[in-house]
């Protein structure tokens, strides 16, 4: 009883929190967020406003905070990134309307800000490589983890045009892009996380020396 | 009550206790930091208060536009050249016709409080108790004064201004109204808000 | 006591007045804690900076969230964005909300196993249960206001459960939503009692069970009455002043607490998904249900309990028993003090059957915590069935087997520091 007991408990603990562990049908692809590297997180950003922006807003997100995250110059960044003439500090929520959306699309596509916090970036990474053709949809493409989307591959021409080594790259930039985004403060956070454990751990050192000092008294 | 005996080392139970009790008020005033922090204006409150972007290529001679910048309307006149021969006459009944207290950015301590000749930047809002001034650009005899030379008069307690928004004397505003930060980054294209980079 | 001691003018003059002195040092600084206290009495202490934590970190959310079905769950994402160092004071709140609920299950537990419920407490332990309670109310309303797709669904599960009330049911629920569906009307007011009833309430509550408590006395590992010998003072021989011998261990304890508290703001914020659920980064979305639906971890036991009384009864409904088995789960603490009829307090004097009883509660609640939190199974089901059966057991059985057990003698004094 108890052996199976301790079976259960760990066959059924890591999807125990929610949040989609498997990719649909197949198992997910490897995948570890770099939010320290600019580089990779400006490609990601590049690739987003050029492909997914025009349909995916990222709501909660301001433009000049990505430009100051990522130290892109704000001018650079305003010329390059911002099609719409909107100000830098506004919300990034211009893209398709609801209506257009659901003429076009037939569902409105999704605000991405948390994606990353949604679903796991593993689950992202995944689903963006891995569009096969399927006539029968009106796209003509399926997708292995997400069986019937309703997006179609944005991404082909990059994809039919690089190496298969090269486009994974694109997409883990992009996928590294969505885990910053939906965290934006994560970086500071760790960074303050560790001076606050050090200076933690200095005073619970003087702590219990004094509690062990008045302790003594008391023996 | 159990009979403590007496402390083993005075001194250094002495000097860990004030150590412990130092430390925990150092940790408080870490604490404070984020509590205090989020007070200041948020990321929307600065986009909001963001600088703003006016083409004065619109007004006329004479004319003025109303700019919302922070909450405040800012004026913005193109000054005719009639008015601005007045502007050097009416010094002597001005308060501070010099611009000695600093109610301008540096840049604009001269002729128009401004970076451009015969444009006024004027921040709206009466050095008084904070009425809007309203816009009397003729020079003539009005209500309020026989000898008016064209400028502001704030309806609320009749405080007098030029039409660069310095304050007549005698009345009940102290000082000249402020003159935000601007600056040109096209010839037409004034930005309210920012001092720019040059 | 203090007569000799030198007062400065200002204290002498607040002391006339408002026995400012007398008042700290009865309940701090003189209070009177047996000499044999261990670790388990570290955990109110730790409650008391947590609610403090709670009560600041929400006040500066308060200043930022708006309670509307619309704009809620963009303004969580403005305090975690758009505020300077709202990202911290929200992490702390959620994680301060988890932390509390380990402290007070701990709490209970050393209650539970040294008889603190017992005669003459049984006012701190009801007032004790009664914060419970309240905390749950307050952490469920807590839970509700981001807005997101947990936060819906849970507020729409619970609800529904007063649905299942026998003929008032359906009105209840509707009359508690003020909507026929849970909508920003139901945000609205569960904000209200989040803010400011209900921390009222818990604010007033605790004040009671610490002033009681002070009153009475500290019970101790050994269940011993250290008023039965006193010094000339009418103190008891077997204590030892509040301050310093247990503020510095407090001290102590609060410093490890903040380290692992730290830890998960710092670097596990989501807590592995128990402190912030990943389906709640989805807006509320009325018309589509996530795919498992599980309550925060501190609920799980009771939930499993719910969903584990899935027949029905003497003509009520399945969904109506197990409402009031979890309610029963809940509400058996209070009581306590009247189903022990042990002579002795603590478990370390007690017989057999009270350590194995109390360890099947023990195993049970956590085997119905994990029940709970995943998705149900007929394995699982029957599982929570045993489980629940002997959660109760322990309780229920209490008037028997403590009387019929063979206990150990107490001693007559509190052993050493």
């Amino acid at each position: 009883m108890k052996s199976f007991l301790i079976v259960l408990l760990f066959s059924s603990f890591s999807y125990s929190a929610g949040g989609d562990l498997n990719c649909g049908s197949i198992e997910c692809d490897d995948f570890s967020a770099n939010t320290y590297d600019l580089a990779s997180l400006q490609s990601g950003l590049t690739t987003y406003m050029n492909n997914c922006y025009g349909c995916h807003s990222l709501k909660y997100s301001r433009y000049n905070r990505i430009a100051k995250d990522l130290k892109i110059p704000l001018e650079i960044y305003q010329e390059n990134l911002i099609f719409d003439g909107s100000k830098p500090g506004e919300l990034m929520n211009i893209s398709l309307n609801e209506k257009d959306a659901i003429e076009w699309i037939g569902a409105k596509p999704p605000d991405l800000t948390l994606e990353a916090r949604i679903r796991k970036p593993a689950w992202i990474y995944t689903y963006l490589r891995k569009y096969y053709p399927d006539s029968s949809r009106p796209y003509g493409v399926n997708n292995e983890v997400y069986q019937n989307v309703s997006m179609p591959n944005v991404l082909e021409d990059m994809q039919a045009n690089l190496s298969v080594a090269e486009f994974d790259k694109v997409i883990y930039d992009l996928t590294n892009f969505l885990v910053y985004v939906a965290d934006p403060s994560a970086n500071t956070r760790k960074r303050i996380g560790v001076y606050v454990l050090l200076f933690l751990l200095l005073f619970t050192s003087f702590a219990y020396l004094t509690y062990r000092e008045f302790k003594k008294e008391l023996k | 009550m159990v009979q403590p005996s007496s402390p083993p080392n005075p001194g250094r139970r002495k000097f860990l206790s004030y150590a412990t009790s130092f430390l925990g008020l150092i940790g408080t005033a870490f604490v404070a930091v984020p509590f205090l922090s989020a007070f200041k204006p948020s990321a929307r409150a600065e986009a909001a208060g963001a600088p703003v972007q006016v083409d004065i290529s619109t007004i006329n001679s004479g004319e003025m536009m109303v700019v919302e910048w922070r909450g405040k309307p800012v004026f913005v006149l193109k000054i005719s050249n009639d008015s601005i021969k007045l502007l050097s006459q009416i010094d002597a009944k001005l308060a501070d016709p010099t611009l000695e207290t600093p109610f301008q950015p540096e840049y604009a301590k001269n002729a128009f409080r401004s970076r451009k000749e015969g444009i006024a930047v004027i921040t709206g809002v009466c050095s008084h108790l904070g009425c809007s001034p309203k816009y009397y650009p003729e020079a003539g005899s009005t209500d309020f004064d026989p000898d008016w030379q064209g400028g502001f008069f704030c309806p609320c307690h009749g405080s007098k201004f030029d039409l660069l928004g310095r304050v007549y004397a005698g009345v009940p505003a102290p000082t000249n109204m402020e003159v935000p930060p601007h600056y040109f980054s096209k010839d037409n294209i004034l930005i309210i808000g920012s001092d720019g980079v040059s | 006591m203090a007569a000799n001691e030198k007062k400065s003018g200002v204290v002498n003059w607040f002391d006339t007045r408002f026995p400012i002195t007398d008042l700290l040092e009865r309940h701090l600084s003189k209070y009177p804690a047996p000499t044999n206290l261990n670790f388990w009495y570290l955990f109110g202490f730790l409650m008391i900076v947590v609610l403090a934590m709670q009560i600041l970190t929400g006040l500066w959310l308060m200043m930022n969230y708006t309670n509307t079905a619309e704009e809620a769950f963009s303004s969580v994402e403005y305090i975690m964005r758009d505020v300077e160092y709202g990202w911290l004071l929200r992490y702390m709140h959620a994680a301060g909300a988890s932390a509390f609920f380990a402290l007070i299950y701990l709490h209970m537990f050393r209650g539970m196993m040294y008889g603190s419920y017992r005669k003459p407490r049984e006012l701190i332990w009801v007032g004790g249960w009664f914060t419970y309670v309240l905390l749950c109310a307050e952490g469920f309303t807590g839970y509700v206001l981001p807005w997101g797709q947990m936060s819906f669904w849970a507020a729409q599960v619970i609800i529904s459960l007063l649905g299942s009330i026998p003929i008032v049911g359906e009105d209840l629920a509707t009359w508690i939503r003020g909507d026929y569906l849970i909508s920003g009307i139901t945000l609205s007011r569960l904000f209200a009692f989040h803010v400011v009833l209900l921390p009222i309430m818990i604010i007033a509550v605790v004040f009671f069970h610490i002033l009681a408590l002070h009153e009475i006395g500290s019970n101790n590992p050994d269940g011993i009455d250290i008023k039965k010998h006193v010094d000339k003072d009418g103190v008891p021989l077997d204590s030892k002043p509040f301050y310093p011998y247990d503020i510095t261990h407090d001290i102590y304890a609060l410093g490890v607490f903040l380290i692992i508290f730290c830890s998960v703001v710092f670097f596990f914020p989501e807590g592995g998904g128990y402190v912030l659920e990943y389906v709640n980064f989805e807006p509320a979305n009325p018309l589509s249900t996530p795919a498992h639906i599980v309550p925060s971890w501190y609920f799980t036991p009771f939930y499993a309990m719910l969903r584990a009384v899935d027949f029905a009864l003497f003509g009520f409904t399945a969904k109506f028993l197990g409402f009031v088995t979890m309610a029963a789960g809940i509400a058996i603490f209070a009581a306590l003090p009247w189903l022990d009829r042990s002579p002795v307090k603590s478990i370390r004097y007690k017989g057999i059957l009270s350590k194995s009883f109390l360890a099947g509660f023990v195993i049970s609640f956590f085997v119905l915590g994990y029940l709970g939190a995943v998705p149900p199974s007929d394995l699982k089901n029957l599982l929570a069935k045993v489980f629940t059966v002997v959660y109760f057991s322990y309780f229920l059985l209490m008037p028997i087997y403590t009387r019929i057990e063979k206990c150990k003698p107490v001693p007559e004094r509190a052993p050493g520091y």
